[in-house]
């Protein structure tokens, strides 16, 4: 399978009094079609991790290569078109914008990739068909339950058909039923061939990926199948 | 294409999240709107009176040079000029024939006015009125519209006929509303026939009081023949005379180039010549321009005012987007994280701080044309509207939202991803 992202001796110090090292020298090969989850405890670097990887950040030291492409020291702009084409991302409390409707804050992405506004529109509600929210399309996120927001989320994030999904604590704010909702999506994609990498603290959220890394101190500890996870745990 | 499609979008949104904050875009606007109105209104009421003081200022025409015996300040001590107890000032034929004889260049023409009082009767009726002994050609230095009938002619002149043109008012106090043409009417006792009527004295010969509304036109030979050379005015319920020989010498220049050469010459010519300011230099052209600059700095100083109001409004709005970028700070986040460049959420601000100004500016510009209009209207006072004391203030506007959007947009803009996703 081809190499979609590949992070090598990554390090990430955040410049706050003499620096924080959140992350410290990580190397990471992620194919596509790969359902990753990342584990470990706070303050591990995990969302550190992930915004790198979304391209919401730049690292300190260390190659970041996503789809080929080296995109560890691009300008705003560029980075700003990478996050646009090439990522989807979904946070843990749904961000969506409260004044618009579920139809328009799908488009949000579309909206700054260029599309015109008539070609927006069937997209939009496309992808809001494809998470299940067909009757829900002009209602406001407060209107929605917390499932319905992240599948909205979920369906932004999509938009542009993006190389990489990423999730830090999709499941966080949600409750069990609802995190099984959620994950039966993301299963659906992977199923469908989407590259998919959550950031979870929950065995049970984690058990879904094929593969989990887990972190510690700003290392990864360890990268092993997901079968090795002790759901008793 | 695309960037027009965006720029279309990136409107619609910025309309989108004004419409979120109703009243608060409402307020803000009206800190625009005020602005705007005042600055037209503003410009309105001074363009107005400005234009209507060139107007009166053109009518005594430009290339003409009225110049106007004037009574001297009463001063007893100084008893010049007083014999048989009359009071001798003004203009004089000496005056006349130095000043026309050939010292001011490029002059075309020129006209003496000889002006006094005398009674008019009719049927009964006993008027004071005043007479103007003047020659025809004046009807074309000071334009002169008859109103029925016709001016005096050069053969009215050449053979001293009793013939006069009368003003409007008069004729309605002497004959009501009957046609007065072919009439006669008697004037300090000698009779003259009028042939035509005026609908007011203009400028030039009536000078700033309103005294000369019951007047008549007169061939000057005429006046002469009837009434004698001097210029005689008897100021009632007083026992001294006042003696003028000439009332006012117009005198007609090629052009305004030869009226400004002109006027310090004539200005020398009599200063040499009398001892006192019994007469006044009027230059038209030289009042038209000092009005002029006068009205710049007028309107310099309107729109200095103006500019604080739009200012105030200005501050106001940078106030409310500094707000908004605080308010909308995850939002930022969010719309960076998925794709926004620094340069969209700039033009999101901007377009919203533009939209508030602009549509305050509208409004304002709506109520800014209907003001002076009411002024005009209700309070009898002239205005003025030009498409720049509308363009200006609109102008005005914009700018101050654009100027007031920028610092809150480039903040929005600069804002780190990451930390405004973090934002509460
Ligand atoms: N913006 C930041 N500035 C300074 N330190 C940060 C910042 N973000 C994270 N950190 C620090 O980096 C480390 C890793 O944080 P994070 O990646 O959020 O961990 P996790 O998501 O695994 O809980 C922590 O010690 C955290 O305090
Ligand atoms: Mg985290």
């Amino acid at each position: 399978m081809r190499e979609l992202v590949s992070l090598e001796n990554l390090w990430k110090i955040y410049p706050v009094g003499p620096g924080v090292p959140a992350l410290k020298g990580v190397n990471l090969l992620i194919a596509e079609g790969e359902y990753l989850a990342i584990m470990g405890p706070s303050g591990s670097g995990k969302s550190t991790l992930l915004n790198l990887l979304g391209c919401l950040d730049r690292p300190t030291r260390g190659q970041y290569r996503l789809g080929g492409e080296d995109v560890s020291d691009l300008s705003d702009n560029r980075l700003s078109e990478v996050r646009n084409r090439r990522i989807g991302f979904v946070f843990q409390s749904f961000n969506l914008i409260q004044q618009l409707t579920v139809v328009e804050n799908i488009e949000i992405p579309l909206f700054y990739s260029g599309l015109s506004r008539r070609h927006r529109h069937p997209r939009s509600r496309e992808m809001a068909e494809l998470v299940g929210l067909s009757d829900r399309m002009e209602h406001r996120p407060g209107e929605l339950s917390g499932g319905q927001q992240q599948r909205v989320a979920v369906a932004r994030a999509l938009a542009n058909d993006p190389l990489i999904l990423l999730a830090d604590e999709p499941t966080g704010n949600l409750d069990t039923h609802t995190s099984g909702e959620i994950m039966a999506l993301f299963d659906e994609l992977h199923s469908r061939g989407r590259t998919i990498i959550m950031v979870t603290h929950e065995t049970h959220v984690a058990v879904h990926a094929k593969r989990v890394i887990h972190m510690l101190d700003g290392q990864i500890e360890s990268d092993a199948d997901a079968e090795s996870l002790d759901t008793n745990k | 294409m695309k960037a027009l499609h965006k720029i279309n979008d990136i409107l619609l949104l910025g309309l989108h999240s004004l419409g979120v904050h109703k009243v608060r875009s409402a307020l803000t606007a009206l800190g625009i709107f005020i602005g705007v109105c005042g600055v037209i209104a503003m410009l309105a009421i001074n363009e107005g009176a400005g234009a209507e003081a060139q107007r009166t200022l053109r009518a005594l025409g430009s290339t003409n040079i009225i110049i106007e015996s004037r009574k001297p300040p009463q001063d007893d001590s100084k008893a010049t000029g007083r014999s048989w107890g009359a009071l001798n000032y003004g203009l004089t034929k000496r005056d006349v024939t130095r000043i026309t004889g050939g010292s001011v260049p490029h002059m075309r023409r020129y006209v003496t006015v000889h002006q006094t009082k005398k009674m008019a009767y009719l049927a009964g009726k006993n008027l004071s009125i005043s007479v103007i002994a003047t020659d025809p050609t004046i009807a074309e230095i000071v334009r002169i519209k008859v109103q029925a009938g016709r001016f005096i002619t050069s053969a009215d002149m050449l053979r001293r006929k009793p013939h006069c043109v009368i003003t409007a008012p008069l004729v309605r106090s002497l004959f009501g509303y009957e046609n007065p043409l072919g009439k006669t009417v008697r004037i300090g006792g000698e009779p003259f026939v009028i042939v035509g009527m005026l609908s007011r004295l203009p400028q030039a010969l009536s000078g700033e009081g309103a005294e000369a509304t019951d007047s008549v036109i007169i061939p000057r030979t005429t006046g002469i023949d009837r009434f004698g050379e001097l210029t005689v005015e008897v100021r009632t319920g007083s026992r001294t005379y006042e003696r003028v020989e000439i009332s006012r010498l117009i005198l007609q220049m090629e052009d305004e180039n030869a009226v400004l050469a002109a006027a310090p010459i004539i200005r020398s010519l009599l200063e040499r010549n009398h001892d006192q300011e019994d007469y006044d230099v009027k230059v038209p052209l030289e009042l038209i321009e000092q009005k002029k600059k006068q009205m710049f700095l007028w309107n310099v100083m309107l729109v200095t005012i103006a500019s604080v109001s739009l200012l105030v409004g200005g501050i106001g709005i940078m106030n409310i987007m500094l707000a908004t970028v605080v308010e909308r700070t995850r939002e930022i986040g969010v719309r960076r994280a998925l794709g926004a460049k620094q340069w969209d959420i700039i033009a999101q601000f901007l377009v919203e701080a533009v939209t508030l100004t602009t549509v305050g500016g509208v409004i304002g510009i709506g109520a800014g044309i209907s003001l002076p209009w009411l002024i005009r209207r209700y309070l009898e006072f002239p205005t003025e509207t030009s498409v720049w004391t509308i363009l200006l203030p609109f102008l005005m506007a914009v700018s101050v939202g654009l100027i007031s959007g920028i610092y809150p947009a480039m903040r929005a803009a600069k804002l780190d991803p990451i930390t405004a996703l973090r934002h509460e």
